[in-house]
């Protein structure tokens, strides 16, 4: 094929996507599999499957002129085949061998795309695989070998068969000293009759599902993210002149008693009337469009979860520990771009769970909890938000120890007075650790810091609870979507300021009388809780004047920490477009963006989270635990 | 313009656009300039370098301004009737500029564009990336991407000083 009709790249890019979420279903089906280990009878639709699957990565390497990837997936298509044919038994030692090609055969297609190097060890677990399967072919074709010739000359065949059985047997005999150790025990090559049968039926979907499943994939369509950006990026501006058009129709129906008595009247009012009406069919198309293309941005968090299993199964093997990992709220929908960030954080958080909150199976049993540990994943709506819960019945967190740990690392002193919730915070401080040593699970000191500054990039809310000796559960919450939000919009020495709704917990107008100060900052007195109070017109350099009366405050939350943001002036609730300040200005903490209101106007977002964070670093705003003290 | 001396006609010529700025004047390509505007309301972004002077809303996209007097650390002046926003765009960035007056756009023959002496104006060098002269005038030639990027260099120090690590809270 010549250079100008074959965009060799855009195959490639497009081979990489395709297979990524082929291994992704080997990978599942393998974990599948690995429930029938030994049983009797093994479930024919997942073998089928992950047959399928990689005879499609064959094909497709194959026409790309991946050898290697090629050569790979059809060994390990060929064992499939045997298992599907009922010609080898399914033992711990396969699903293991098989596992680890998956991994290769991962390996090795992110490293034609250049995301990674090339893994060692090919060749050698080719062969292994090789040697693996030419045992069963044989095997396979002594017994059809042996039942054909049962027919014509009955003595010869058991002598035949008895010298080919022994030749069989040295060849295992082989293996068994060749590979190091000693993957292919003797019974494996009987099947194990008295196996019992897996025990939740539930856990594979029947064969019907499985049809329904496919032929729901058929329907879809595969489209670039940048094209549903570009799309949203329209809709926003749609979204913000629907705002505009509506507000020109309320200010004209407004003035129209300007215009009473005079001819004009005649003219203008049903014009006025018809605008309204436009206005308003207007604004639910726009609505609709809006919610329909948030709607195709969606996909289900299923993807992220799908790759914890095998994570889970790995860690725990590696670290000695019976782990069962529970999913729930997999079809729960969010953004794109969300679900593509809240891997890596998710990940930190189960590796954790297994590294420090899951005991060994002898320590829980003598503490006399169930032997497995159970790390559960749990997503669901709430609002406007998703909610993702990561917890485990482990040891808990140790607030003494983290304390200590703390102090050794110089980040708190002996003498400080701290809250639990304090104490809870330090495991978000730069490279804490508890771990005594490190391991390649975790304990590295990079981890709860990483999490929750991810999470605060994506608008999300980091939170910890934890019983000591019960368990942990970390829980996160995030927007369903970046782009388009509710906001309280504020006035701020002449300019306007939008709020992100889901930081403000109410607004409320307060005498100058019930404000006190401590240390020189201002704080208020909420429903017992002292709140402090972040002047952000000063904060700001805005040049405000304070008003000797009263304070309008909206209440913010913060790691559930309540600040009091002082406005001059509230002006009601809108939903806002986020648009990126242009990178010329470049970050600047305290506002994430800016969005265009309906009179073209600008109004800049504030980021409640960096601006909080500011105010307390710079000693603009009372620490309020240790002023409630 | 093109009526004094028909030799520099053909030679290879540039086309600026020239603005004001006190008592001097500027050229920027006219490639590199979008638009020219009146003055509109910005809306000021607060902790931006100084010479930010905020942004503006056009057509539906957010421009940043830099206040051309600011950033070259000359006084500021109220804004008149004259005052524009000349709107480049440079790589993918736009960026809207706040001069005193746009005066015209002139053609300037390339080999009567001189490297700047050192200190010829106000204006430091480093954002300069040639003098022009035609007849008597000086024109100087801004480099734009030097003007915005070394904004970039400088804000981000603004930056450090000025906002700790949001996390080092507790």
């Amino acid at each position: 094929m010549s250079e100008e009709f074959f965009d060799r790249e855009e195959f490639v890019q497009y081979f990489k996507d395709e297979t990524d979420e082929l291994l992704q279903t080997v990978d599942s089906s393998l974990l599948q599999l690995e429930k029938y280990v030994d049983a009797d009878d093994i479930d024919a639709e997942i073998v089928n499957e992950l047959f399928r699957a990689m005879h499609t990565i064959k094909g497709s390497a194959g026409m790309l002129g991946f050898t290697e990837v090629q050569e790979l997936a059809h060994r390990l298509e060929s064992v499939f085949d045997l298992l599907r044919k009922d010609r080898m038994p399914l033992s711990q030692q396969s699903i293991d061998l098989l596992f680890e090609g998956c991994d290769i055969l991962t390996a090795l297609i992110r490293a034609l795309t250049g995301e990674a190097i090339v893994p060692e060890g090919v060749d050698g677990y080719m062969e292994r695989l090789e040697s693996f399967s030419s045992l069963y072919e044989t095997a396979a074709a002594i017994v059809a070998g042996g039942a054909e010739r049962h027919e014509d000359q009955g003595e010869e065949r058991l002598d035949a068969t008895t010298e080919e059985i022994a030749a069989f047997e040295a060849d295992v005999a082989r293996l068994l000293a060749g590979s190091e150790s000693g993957k292919l025990p003797a019974e494996l090559l009987a099947t194990a009759a008295d196996a019992p049968q897996p025990a939740d039926g539930a856990a594979h979907p029947t064969h019907q599902a499985r049809q329904e499943q496919r032929r729901n994939l058929s329907q879809t369509i595969r489209v670039d993210i940048e094209r549903l950006d570009a799309l949203l990026s329209l809709v926003g501006e749609l979204v913000i002149n629907r705002t505009r058009i509506s507000d020109i129709a309320a200010t004209l129906a407004r003035s129209l008693s300007d215009f009473k008595d005079t001819p004009a009247c005649g003219v203008i009012e049903p014009l006025t009337k018809d605008l309204a009406d436009s206005a308003g069919l207007l604004a639910r198309t726009t609505n609709e469009i809006q919610e329909g293309i948030m709607k195709v941005r969606m996909v289900p968090i299923g993807q992220v979860f799908e790759r914890f299993p095998r994570m889970v199964r790995d860690l725990s093997k590696a670290r000695k520990k019976e782990v069962r990992l529970e999913i729930r709220g997999a079809e729960t929908d969010l953004d794109k771009t969300v679900v593509d960030e809240i891997g890596e954080p998710l990940m930190h958080l189960i590796r954790n769970c297994v590294d420090h909150g899951i005991e060994e199976a002898e320590e829980r049993l003598g503490l006399g909890k169930p032997e497995v540990g159970t790390i559960r994943l749990n997503a669901y709506h709430e609002g406007n938000q998703i909610i993702i819960e990561v917890g485990d019945d482990g040891r808990g967190i140790n607030l003494a120890r983290v304390r200590e740990k703390g102090i050794r690392q110089g980040l708190v002193s002996e003498s400080d007075k701290l809250t639990d919730r304090e104490i809870m915070e330090l495991i978000f401080q730069p490279g804490f650790s508890t771990a005594e040593k490190v391991t390649d699970i975790s304990g590295r000191g990079v981890g709860m810091d990483v999490v929750k500054k991810n999470i605060a990039r994506l608008k999300g809310i980091f939170d910890i609870d934890s019983t000591e000796g019960v368990g942990t559960i970390f829980t996160i919450k995030l927007p369903l979507t970046l782009a388009i939000i509710q906001a309280l919009l504020v006035r701020v020495g002449g300019e306007l300021y939008s709020i992100p709704l889901d930081s403000v917990i109410e607004s409320q107008r307060v005498e100058m009388s019930e404000v006190r100060t401590v240390h020189g900052n201002e704080v208020i007195t909420l429903r017992g809780a002292v709140v402090p109070l972040l002047r952000i017109g000063e904060f700001f350099g805005l040049g405000t004047t304070r008003d000797p009366e009263k304070v309008m405050i909206v209440i913010v939350n913060m790691q559930g920490r309540q600040v009091g943001i002082v406005v001059d002036s509230f002006q009601g609730e809108q939903e806002i477009v986020i648009k990126p300040l242009s990178d010329v200005i470049g970050r600047i903490s305290g506002i994430s963006g800016a969005t265009i209101l309906g009179n073209g106007s600008i109004s800049l977002i504030i980021d409640v989270h960096s601006l909080v964070g500011d105010a307390y670093a710079s000693g603009r705003v009372a620490r309020a635990e240790y002023s409630a003290v | 313009m093109q009526d004094k001396d028909s030799k520099q006609l053909s030679g290879e010529m540039i086309q600026v656009v020239s603005f004001s700025l006190g008592n001097e004047e500027y050229g920027v390509d006219i490639a590199q300039v979008q638009e020219i505007n009146r003055m509109v309301q910005i809306t000021h972004v607060p902790r931006a370098p100084h010479f930010m002077e905020g942004v503006i809303n056009l057509r539906g996209q957010l421009i940043p301004i830099i206040d051309l007097r600011a950033r070259f650390d000359m006084p500021r002046v109220e804004h008149t009737k004259n005052t524009r926003i000349v709107v480049t765009e440079i790589g993918s960035k736009r960026v809207g500029m706040v001069v005193d007056a746009v005066s015209e756009v002139l053609r300037v023959p390339v080999e009567q564009v001189e490297e700047a002496p050192e200190m010829i104006t106000g204006v430091e060098t480093e954002y300069i990336r040639g003098v022009g002269k035609l007849g008597d005038r000086l024109i100087i030639m801004l480099d734009l991407q030097r003007v915005i990027s070394a904004s970039e260099k400088r804000e981000l120090e603004t930056l450090d000083a000025a906002a700790p690590e949001a996390t080092a809270v507790s």
